[in-house]
């Protein structure tokens, strides 16, 4: 094992040079294995349950009494439960893109960081799921947004977006967790064999589906993961392009305009990278990964980070440019309101946070140092959420008819939900750290032979 | 006072007190099956159920006895009530005296929906929001139930009996020492029982006491005629008028008429525009429609007026001082002996005497009489005393039976009158009111008054034609009508309101007793008992006569001046335990739930306040506290107050909201205004401060000029459709549309009402409209344009456009808002799954969310709802439906008859006194909404959307007068 300043430059390869086959198995296997938790993974668990508990309980009340509870009000009829949608779908997305994109295009400074990803995938889907469903005024009939056989005849309503949200949302979640699944099947079997018999043994057992690493098995695993990458990198398109049109495709101010798929998608870009980094920067350290998660990583993802928040500043100007040039009186009043009015402090600061900072990864000393990467990567995920409250909030409170402006102003119950599902994010991450492989061992496995090959 | 006497502590503390034998011996007195229950160990719910069993009988035994002892519910339906098929009854609504014709629509035997009667000439077919709001205050559940007992329960047997006693020994001494105060009545039947009362107890006295007092007209008229007098206008033969602090749209008796008649001179395109000068302290609803509006501070009329009279009498500009009138005045006088004959000029009710005097010589100057208005003899002129002599009598012990009908000075008094204090020297008092009420509660006797809708009267209009108010429904308590308890005086036996009602009337009335009544009653009216014109001639001694104009001072500049107004939503505050009407955003402020004192910007500004600052406001040694809003318009120097808030004991819905500023009338002192360090949020419609000027694309509005200077041919409306890409829906038999005239349009508020009681909207409390959850179906938008210090006024009632191309009906993902084949965006209320994306897509925000379960927490019972319109629940979006039900009526009836559906009415065009709505069918080349249409003035809301809406507006025409261009 080296020392971590050697790892940590930026031009590190992407795995140390005492890791070899058995030595990384073993070492990843132990982590999922081991008899007790850390100590910091109780620190980070516990709290991270009690929010998720909170959750629970604010859900509860919100069906007990109805929406009411949340600050959504008239006109501004779309709030925490939309925004909190949007920004927990960009950072779930973000994580398919690192997971299957980069998987296609053989970039192998993914192969170490991809379950971190696609954990991050699974988690950030489940929390971002939970929302749609809470937002609707009358919960319990979500099932009415299905195309299902029912005595009056009835069908969903093809020309909403809603609708195509709500399935590309299905699909992205179900897809979701296929691939990560099937990833995950030979390092289950990896575990099962390694661990003492029992309880534990037995699970991943199950778990495993008799994966017994035989080369019919191999071949149908690789093909199913391959094809899996090939659907998931359009269906992540797909999901935030058409979260996109959610508001491209109404005749709101603020919303009606197109350049708002792709732009979605480049936010998601941004947040998904990261929260990667703010998740396997404090992993490395505290799970000794320094030798497999090494500087390269860490550099790789700040350029990734850096040129997604240049693709978002270009969004930013193309949303003020076409204000200015469509001229409608609504949207110029609205980017009055976000340059030098009421929103001024959420428009700058998301433009600080996702734009102005992350410039500083020009600097390649910069773009390894980690406290700046932390805290860089901390105020995108915040900014990002800023950003979102801009396009749903700050849009609706100033529509076209100007007496019919409002205020929005979230109550206890907004940020509860809100801090409920980062617990659940968290608390899901936090579980699969312990218990499923944190690094795809199989595919480390390919990544060792090939670098002894290239060293031989 | 006895611990017994608020409801809220009431049965608290029968519980609590249980055991007490006090109270059980008081109880035994007083409530014997209540004191039973009290002494055996029972629970609570038993308790309830027993009160709950004595009330029913009570209310029972109530009834008038021509029902019989005994209910028996129908096995065979009555004649004419046919399920799913609305009955239609007449009567009137009165308030401050003076009657409004209404028809009661009945389903199934519940009196639901008013809506005005087309033959009384006060009404003409449209209502106010107070009548529009009476359905829930017919059935308010705090209405009393019960004859108290200084607070505490007791019957109407112990009532009759105490009574009897004093009547006899009032009777033994000629009636010395008993007082009547009533409020204005020009019920003829009521006046007649009074009139017999005080012949039969010589030495009693009647007073009247209206807080909305229009007794200084009727001065004004006195001094100028010798009589008093009522001025009725007819404003649609006026091709100026002139106003100063104008009621004729607000509080005056006519008000439903003037507005008719005014709106008819409105619009350009159907008629010559008349011009409207108003001079005013503080915005009336006729200055905001005004196309001159002058604001001066209240003491200055006193001082234009004679100045005004003189050039209007005098063939020369007036001698007045140029340098002290203001500059307006030479045009405007200029403009109002060129319009001779054609002018009307008028005065609010609460100017002095002085003034009205006044306007009567300008308008008699100006030839007016008899050509835009004529004179007719008081209606309420019985001559009551005066309060200040029976506040003299009690204060001096004189007084030893006060009898109070219908009438809460406990609430209403000013503060000079220290009325508590003089009741409590009243050994015998009684008040008859709907509730139990400041007042009742501190009188020795309380008998609940009948609603007018569970009793027979009758009452003049403000042309003195005469109503017969019948009841409309079994009556819900056990209440006595005014009438009924006068009659008490005079009859050993009680009799029925309804045998008063008749015996009055039957040697009164010419022909068949029976079928003339019954003509009346279904007419809602007695024909041909309109007052004739007054021929009276001004008094030659009738010259102008203010102090004011002698010394000519003007108000010192740096006085400020209160003001007190009549509540546009509450009017003196009878109205303030009906949801509806404190959740109706008041026609200027749009606020609800409080009436904070309106302020103008400038006093604003000089004291730094902002609206919701708590002021405390001192006038002599009186003070009070209160919340302050900012209305642009106001005089800077003027602070009005809204009288009809600040009720301690109106009922759980009006209790605490707001500030009395009835002890305010007419107190003499400085007025003085401090800010304190407190806020209180004020919640209002608009949410987003004042709005500023309208742009084209919302609210189109022209000068007189423009509008004759332009192409005036029929707009694009009218004319064949543009080719489109879009998918347009199939055509059905009749295609349903609206039209909108900005320019008749006065923002009084009925339409809101009148849809909120048609449609089951609920109310939602004032935290619920702080947090911007109104639920109002047809909101009236007001925008303001100009100089804050005096803006240009607009309404725009905005109500679902229903767009051909619908915004909404796209972005629904399970088709819960869609089109009809006759153009209705229709709301599936059981589809609805609550995704409130067709809120954000649409532009003109007409939808409204439940966000709660609002539809269960009424403040009313479930039979006051209209069975016709779904009560929405939790989680649902709703919006107008162009009355659908109304619609689906007709068709039906259409269906039947195998003819074409005919003539459908929404509630807001019903309702609307100046005939802004115009609803109907587009495919019908006769139809009313067409002409409308093919105005020149039509234009779409917003019409950049290319959502082609269903309801278009007649642009806003002002016809200012040109020789007034730039002049304040």
């Amino acid at each position: 094992m080296s020392n971590a300043s050697e790892t940590l430059r930026a031009d590190a390869p992407v795995i140390g040079p005492n890791l070899n086959l058995e030595s990384m198995t073993d070492r990843i296997s132990r982590i999922a294995l081991r008899e007790r938790a850390h100590a910091w993974w109780w620190i980070a668990f516990i709290p991270s349950a009690a929010l998720t508990l909170l959750l629970i309980v604010a859900i509860a009340y919100l069906f007990y009494e109805g929406i009411g509870i949340w600050g959504v009000n008239w006109p501004v009829m779309w709030g925490f439960a939309i925004l909190c949608y949007v920004w927990w779908i960009a950072i779930a997305s973000g994580g398919t893109i690192i997971s299957a994109l980069f998987f296609l295009v053989h970039a192998e400074w993914r192969t170490s960081i991809n379950r971190i990803a696609e954990s991050m995938m699974l988690f950030g889907a489940a929390a971002a799921g939970i929302y749609p469903v809470l937002h609707l005024g009358r919960p319990w009939l979500f099932y009415w947004l299905f195309f299902y056989p029912n005595t009056m005849t009835l069908w969903a309503q093809f020309r909403s977006p809603l609708l195509w949200d709500f399935w590309a949302l299905f699909t992205y979640v179900f897809a979701s967790v296929l691939f990560w699944y099937v990833g995950l099947l030979p390092d289950l079997a990896s575990v099962r064999d390694r661990a003492e018999r029992g309880l534990k043994q037995r699970m991943y057992a199950v778990f495993a589906m008799g994966f017994r690493g035989s080369s019919g098995q191999w071949r149908h695993l690789r093909a199913v993961y391959g094809v899996m990458a090939a659907i998931m990198t359009p269906v992540v398109i797909s999901i935030h392009s058409i979260v996109g049109l959610d508001f491209a495709g109404a005749a709101t101010t603020g919303w009606h305009v197109t350049q708002f798929p792709p732009f979605f998608v480049c936010g998601a870009l941004l947040s998904g990278f990261a929260i990667v980094l703010l998740l396997i920067i404090p992993l490395r350290r505290f799970l000794n990964l320094e030798d497999m998660v090494t500087g390269r990583h860490i550099g790789v993802l700040a350029k990734l980070l850096l040129t997604s928040s240049l693709l978002l500043a270009y969004a930013y100007l193309m949303d003020a440019f076409s204000a200015c040039y469509g001229g409608n009186p609504g949207d110029l009043a609205l980017l009055a309101a976000r340059l030098h009015g009421e929103y001024a402090p959420v428009y700058w600061g998301a433009v600080l946070f996702n734009v102005l900072l992350p410039q500083l990864l020009w600097s390649r000393k910069l773009r390894v140092h980690i406290p700046t990467l932390m805290l860089l990567s901390l105020g995108v995920v915040i900014g990002m959420w800023m950003e979102r409250y801009l396009i749903v909030v700050t849009s609706l409170s100033r529509p076209t008819l100007v007496s019919a402006w409002g205020v929005f102003h979230p109550t206890f119950w907004d940020w509860a939900t809100l801090a409920g599902t980062v617990g659940l994010f968290l608390s899901g991450i936090l579980l699969s750290v312990r218990f499923v492989p944190v690094v795809a061992m199989h595919e480390m496995r390919a990544l060792i032979v090939s670098a002894q090959a290239r060293s031989e | 006072m006895s611990p017994l006497n608020s409801r809220a502590h009431l049965w608290r503390s029968l519980e609590e007190a249980g055991g007490d034998p006090g109270l059980l011996a008081r109880a035994t007195q007083e409530f014997p099956l209540l004191a039973k229950a009290l002494a055996d160990p029972v629970s609570r719910r038993e308790v309830l159920k027993l009160m709950a069993a004595c009330m029913a009988w009570s209310g029972l035994a109530g009834c008038d006895s021509k029902f019989g002892d005994a209910l028996i519910p129908p096995v065979r339906m009555p004649v004419n009530v046919v399920p799913a098929q609305p009955n239609f009854f007449a009567t009137a609504q009165v308030l401050g005296g003076y009657a409004q014709g209404i028809v009661v629509e009945h389903v199934m035997g519940r009196p639901l929906k008013v809506q005005g009667n087309p033959h009384h000439p006060a009404s003409l077919g449209s209502t106010d929001a107070y009548a529009q709001a009476l359905p829930l205050d017919f059935y308010d559940p705090d209405r009393a139930a019960q004859v108290c007992v200084r607070g505490n329960p007791s019957d109407r047997a112990a009532f009759e009996a105490a009574f009897s006693q004093e009547r006899a020994r009032l009777k033994a001494r000629g009636g010395a020492g008993l007082r009547i105060l009533t409020g204005s009545i020009t019920s003829p039947s009521l006046l007649d029982r009074i009139q017999s009362l005080l012949l039969a107890y010589p030495e009693a006295a009647w007073v009247g006491w209206e807080p909305l007092s229009r007794s200084n007209a009727h001065s004004g008229a006195r001094q100028t005629y010798g009589s008093a007098l009522d001025t009725v206008a007819h404003l649609d033969r006026a091709d100026v008028v002139l106003a100063f602090d104008a009621d004729l749209l607000s509080t005056d008796p006519g008000r439903l008429r003037y507005a008719r008649d005014l709106a008819a001179r409105r619009n350009p395109a159907r008629a010559k525009m008349s011009r409207i000068y108003a001079v005013e302290s503080t915005p009336t609803l006729l200055g905001c429609v005004a196309d001159h509006r002058f604001i001066v501070e209240p003491g200055e009329v006193e001082r234009i007026l004679p100045w005004l009279l003189d050039s209007v009498r005098s063939e020369s500009p007036t001698a007045a001082p140029a340098g002290t009138r203001p500059s307006w005045m030479a045009a405007l006088i200029e403009d109002l002996k060129s319009a001779r004959g054609k002018v009307f000029i008028h005065a609010g009710a609460q100017h002095s005497a002085a003034v009205h005097a006044q306007v009567h010589l300008m308008n008699e100057a100006l030839q007016a009489r008899n050509a835009t208005y004529t004179l007719i003899e008081a209606q309420n002129a019985a001559s009551p005393a005066m309060p200040a002599e029976l506040m003299r009598d009690m204060h001096a012990g004189k007084v030893t039976h006060l009898l109070m009908l219908d009438t809460n000075p406990m609430y209403t008094a000013p503060r000079s009158w220290d009325f508590a204090a003089a009741l409590k020297s009243v050994p015998f008092s009684a008040a008859l009111s709907r509730h139990l009420d400041e007042t009742a509660q501190q009188t020795t006797w309380f008998v609940p008054l009948a609603h007018s809708w569970e009793c027979w009267s009758d009452a003049r209009a403000y042309d003195g034609t005469v109503s017969i108010l019948q009841p409309q429904a079994q009556p819900l308590y056990d209440g006595m009508s005014p009438a009924q308890l006068v009659d008490r005086y005079l009859q050993t036996q009680s009799r029925s309101s309804e045998s008063i009602v008749k015996d009055f009337w039957r040697p009164r009335l010419s022909g068949d007793f029976a079928q003339t009544f019954d003509t009346a009653l279904a007419q809602g009216l007695l024909a041909d008992t309109g007052a004739r014109p007054s021929s009276v001639a001004p008094r030659a001694s009738a010259a102008p006569a203010s102090d004011s104009e002698k010394s000519g001072n003007p108000a010192a500049p740096a006085a400020l001046s209160l003001v007190l107004r009549a509540d546009p939503s509450l009017w003196d505050g009878r109205f303030a335990n009906n949801p509806w009407l404190q959740e109706l955003p008041r026609p200027l402020t749009k606020d609800v739930w409080g009436n904070p004192l309106m302020i103008s910007p400038a006093l604003a500004a000089q004291h730094q306040l902002g609206t919701g600052d708590v002021v405390r406001l001192r006038v002599g040694d009186a003070s009070v506290t209160s919340p302050v809003i900012i209305l642009p318009g106001q005089a800077p120097r003027t602070i009005t107050a809204l009288l009809g808030s600040g009720r301690a004991a109106s009922g759980r819905v009006g209790d605490q909201v707001g500030v009395n500023f009835h002890p305010f009338n007419a107190l003499p002192g400085t007025v003085r205004f401090e800010k304190t360090d407190a806020h209180m949020d004020i919640a209002t419609t608009v949410h987003h401060g004042l709005l500023g000027a309208p742009s084209e694309q919302i609210l189109r509005h022209q000068d007189l000029s423009e509008f004759l200077g332009a192409d005036q041919t029929p707009s694009a409306a009218a004319s064949p459709p543009a080719a489109t890409l879009y998918q347009t829906h199939p055509q059905g038999p009749a295609q349903w549309a609206m039209s909108v005239d900005l320019n008749a349009c006065i923002g009084c508020n009925a339409c809101v009402i009148a849809c909120q009681a048609e449609n089951n909207i609920p109310v939602v409390g004032k935290a619920q409209v702080l947090r911007e959850r109104e639920m109002h179906w047809l909101r009236i938008d007001r925008y303001l344009a100009g100089d804050a210090a005096a803006p240009e006024s607009f309404f725009q009632p905005v109500l679902c456009m229903h767009c051909e191309q619908a915004p909404c009906e796209n972005v629904c993902p399970v088709g819960a808002t869609l089109h009809d084949a006759e153009g209705l965006n229709l709301m599936v209320y059981n589809r609805c799954v609550g995704t409130r994306f067709c809120s954000n897509n649409c532009p003109y925000k007409v939808r409204r969310f439940n966000f709660y379960a609002f539809a269960h927490e009424q403040h009313r019972p479930r039979e006051s709802w209209n069975p016709e319109v779904s009560v929405r629940a939790r989680g649902v979006m709703e919006k107008c439906t162009y009355c659908v039900q109304r619609i689906a009526a007709a068709r039906i009836e259409a269906d039947r008859d195998s003819k074409p559906v005919g003539k459908v009415t929404t509630a807001c065009e019903a309702a609307c006194p100046t005939q802004a709505f115009t609803f109907g069918n587009l495919a019908d080349p006769k139809s009313a909404v067409l002409a409308r249409k093919r105005s020149p003035l039509d234009f779409a809301m917003l019409s950049e959307e290319a959502t082609k809406p269903r309801t278009s507006y007649e642009t806003k025409v002002r016809n200012p007068n040109p020789k007034l261009k730039g002049v304040a």
